[in-house]
């Protein structure tokens, strides 16, 4: 079999994008870098079947298949998934993001801890709701690439996310309401 | 228009993703509205919170690590050009991990080209006349499947090892059912995929040395055979699509 040049290049460009719905869909650095590696030797070897213009939803698609195949091996052998481990490094990030930014007059949702928030809340968002949340924010693909990624009708991407992220807003309001006490 | 419907299209509306008459009537809704339209204004942020805050950093070693094993990889198909350079921060490790994974693989290779002389033969005629034998009749499937979950626990009662089933409609594949077979002297499972109007077997069976084997495609009598190994089982794909579509099927199973 051939092994066709320009995959590694191809590919490669999109390694970030690749990560990142690794990491949000098993939510462990280390665990999405091997769902990474792996997606990586199946998308070469399925390279020549891949007759496509745009490289990355196929292999995002690649990624998401692998991911999920490797949480359902997992589930068995441990359930627990701590995003307190998955978060090790992000308060402060978050915090420090936050603290260069201006207040914003209009904001309704305020709060040194609100991106934090969020994102644990996104952490626990079921996981059809949260990849097309992730691939739509993070990613910025279009609900056509996402429907190419997700193998799901374009409408349901649509209410996916739609609820998606109302869910996240309502968690938030309820994390922001529970920390009021503390904070007086 | 009403609040419930607003907050439905809203998130389109914020993504540009709500078409014509839709996207009026929700301004104008909007416009009107304060309760919905404090509710774009919160989801909006949501989105662009996740959107600037959800990004992660790539680790540093993960680049070096593919550009290693895919290097690896396509160094033992043969014909890749000679690897890329690897980046000077890959490490002792890797270059030992390197030459580890080729010497594994030569030893495959090696126990490769002993055995298919004669196995590999009679294992290929065995695939071959199984798949003409499920088209001449009149089905090549013994359970149907709606979905997945049917056909797995129809092997477990039937077989010594568990094949994992899965639906590949989205990509194209879609889950015609199972059968049993016989193939090198030993009862195996096969999957029944259809794309388009080609009829694919993909018969599996639990590989008997242990080592991954890489994925081989070889023409016979007309119909492409694509096999390879993955986590113990081996899998022999057969159909007359085209060697290019079978082996979508690598990414996929």
């Amino acid at each position: 079999m051939s092994s066709p040049p320009g995959f590694e290049q191809l590919a490669l460009q999109h390694l970030e994008a690749a990560y990142n719905l690794a990491f949000w869909l098993v939510r462990s650095r280390q665990d999405a870098e091997d769902v990474v590696q792996e997606a990586y030797l199946r998308a070469l070897r399925a390279f020549a079947g891949f007759r496509g213009e745009d490289m990355r939803p196929w292999l995002l698609a690649i990624v998401r298949h692998t991911a999920y195949r490797w949480l359902n091996s997992r589930r068995n052998s441990s359930n627990v998934v701590s995003i307190e481990e998955a978060y090790a490094g992000h308060s402060e990030r978050g915090a420090a993001e936050l603290a260069a930014q201006e207040p914003d007059a209009e904001a309704r949702l305020i709060g040194a801890a609100e991106q934090d928030y969020l994102l644990r809340a996104l952490a626990r968002l079921p996981a059809a709701f949260r990849e097309v949340v992730v691939l739509r924010e993070i990613e910025g693909l279009s609900y056509r690439e996402i429907a190419a990624v997700t193998g799901s009708p374009i409408g349901t991407i649509m209410s996916r996310l739609s609820r998606g992220r109302r869910d996240l807003r309502k968690t938030l309001t309820e994390l922001l309401a529970e920390d009021e006490p503390n904070a007086l | 228009m009403r609040c419930e419907r607003a907050r439905d299209l809203i998130s389109p509306y914020l993504d540009d993703e709500l078409g014509g008459r839709d996207r009026t009537a929700l301004a104008t809704h909007l416009a009107a509205c304060a309760g919905c339209a404090v509710l774009a204004l919160d989801l909006r942020r949501v989105a662009e919170s996740i959107a600037k805050g959800g990004r992660q950093r790539v680790p540093a070693t993960l680049l070096a690590r593919l550009r290693a094993s895919l290097a690896a990889a396509q160094r033992v198909e043969g014909q890749a050009p000679r690897s890329q350079r690897l980046p000077a921060l890959a490490g002792v490790a890797w270059r030992a991990s390197l030459v580890l994974a080729a010497c594994a693989l030569t030893a495959c290779a090696t126990w490769w080209l002993r055995s298919m002389a004669e196995g590999t033969k009679r294992l290929e005629h065995d695939v071959l006349a199984a798949h003409i034998r499920s088209l001449l009749q009149e089905s090549p499937i013994a359970v149907a499947a709606a979905d997945a979950h049917v056909v797995k626990p129809w092997f477990s009662g039937r077989l010594d090892f568990s094949p994992k089933v899965e639906d590949l409609s989205a990509a194209g594949f879609q889950l015609l059912g199972g059968r049993l077979d016989y193939v090198g002297d030993r009862r195996v499972g096969v999957l029944v995929y259809k794309r388009q109007l080609n009829t694919i077997n993909v018969f599996v069976w639990p590989h008997g040395s242990g080592e991954e084997r890489l994925p081989l495609l070889v023409s016979r009598k007309g119909y492409n055979l694509l096999r390879w190994t993955h986590r113990g089982l081996s899998y022999w794909a057969i159909s007359d699509l085209s060697g290019g579509e079978l082996r979508q099927l690598l990414g996929l199973l």
